[in-house]
């Protein structure tokens, strides 16, 4: 009973995934949605999933309900994947509008006339010229 | 420049292509256009050597891929007003007299984009038999997810008008987006041709190439991209 409550807890927290994510990746929603409700079933049913289990081969109910929860990870997985492509959607939209941005900068600056030297005003040279050294 | 394109950007990806970026840009600007370098977050002089040639240079600030560099370049391009585009490789293996063949083709009226295509008529030069099997797969993939009717696929030369331009938006970042420059032009309706032309393949652009392993990685690229917004 321990057992079935913490699996069903678990699955409602995957329903609950699977609703959050079936915006940004409509694929995750029904795939997770399915897998957990499949899952769901088979715990409080658990003669049903043995059925299942022999009919498909698989042999034990249990290891049916391990083999949906591995379904479950796996596109837990994809959607994490997917995620990271959607990231690097974002950066590289970023990355496109620095670089255009520094482009236009560096044109903008290339064709401004170049700032000339302020004059220094009644400023003694450094050194005197070597004429007038040489009259000393 | 004669007929309704008054103004024509080439669109040039670049990464690590230090060694020959100069001379591409060089050929091009003697040819008489006005050429964009998008610099891939190169870490050789990338940038560098193609601004010294004549190009306009975009950094990106690291590097994202081809598509990305390719979709950045023709951003920049309509930013200053061009009403043309050809996108053109790095590598060298193009030629400069390609460009007015194409940009000849999206004069006519009603067409938007001009395919370059090595199985036309052109005598492409050194093509590897295993890349020729490489594009024979890809161009059958090709045909049977767009329905276009193409001889030639993830071939780099390419020209479109402004209008073309506008209506795709590449966001396969490496090389899938080749697959889907077509996939877009098939769901925009616009009309294309193809044009022959002629492929220099050389040990430097066939180093650079694409695999037989690249074609699984734009496969999965190409799934994945289909399963999110």
């Amino acid at each position: 009973m321990i057992a079935q409550l913490l699996l069903t807890a678990f699955l409602a927290l995957v329903l609950v995934y699977a609703w959050l994510e079936h915006r940004t990746v409509p694929i995750i929603g029904p795939l997770a949605s399915s897998a957990a409700i499949a899952g769901l079933y088979f715990v409080w049913v658990p003669e049903h999933a043995t059925t299942l289990a022999a009919f498909v081969g698989i042999g034990r109910g249990s290891d049916l309900i391990v083999y949906t929860w591995v379904v479950i990870s796996l596109l837990i997985m994809l959607n994490l994947h997917l995620k990271l492509r959607l990231q690097l959607d974002m950066i590289t939209r970023l990355a496109r509008a620095v670089a255009i941005d520094r482009a236009k900068e560096s044109r903008r600056e290339a064709g401004q006339p170049r700032k000339r030297r302020p004059v220094m005003l009644g400023r003694k040279a450094e050194a005197p010229p070597i004429e007038l050294q040489a009259k000393k | 420049m004669t007929g309704r394109i008054r103004n024509p950007w080439i669109v040039v990806a670049a990464y690590n292509e230090a060694p020959m970026v100069g001379s591409v840009v060089s050929g091009i600007r003697r040819a008489g256009y006005t050429v964009v370098v998008v610099d891939d977050g190169s870490s050789d002089r990338t940038g560098d050597v193609a601004l010294l040639a004549g190009a306009v240079v975009v950094r990106h600030p690291v590097n994202l891929g081809q598509g990305a560099a390719l979709q950045t370049g023709i951003d920049y391009a309509l930013k200053r007003r061009a009403d043309a585009l050809v996108t053109f490789d790095a590598d060298g293996q193009h030629s400069p007299l390609a460009i007015a063949a194409l940009l000849a083709a999206i004069e006519q009226p009603g067409i938007d984009f001009a395919l370059g295509s090595r199985f036309l008529t052109g005598a492409t030069a050194n093509l590897p038999v295993s890349r020729r099997i490489l594009l024979s797969a890809a161009l059958w993939f090709t045909r049977a997810s767009t329905g276009l009717p193409v001889t030639d696929t993830h071939n780099g030369l390419r020209a479109m008008t402004a209008r073309g331009a506008r209506a795709i938006s590449l966001r396969q970042n490496r090389m899938a987006h080749a697959s889907e420059i077509l996939h877009q032009i098939a769901q925009s309706g616009l009309r294309f041709v193809e044009v022959p032309v002629n492929i220099e393949y050389s040990a430097y652009s066939l180093a650079k190439g694409q695999r037989i392993t690249d074609a699984l990685a734009i496969l999965i690229d190409l799934f994945a991209r289909r399963l999110y917004r």
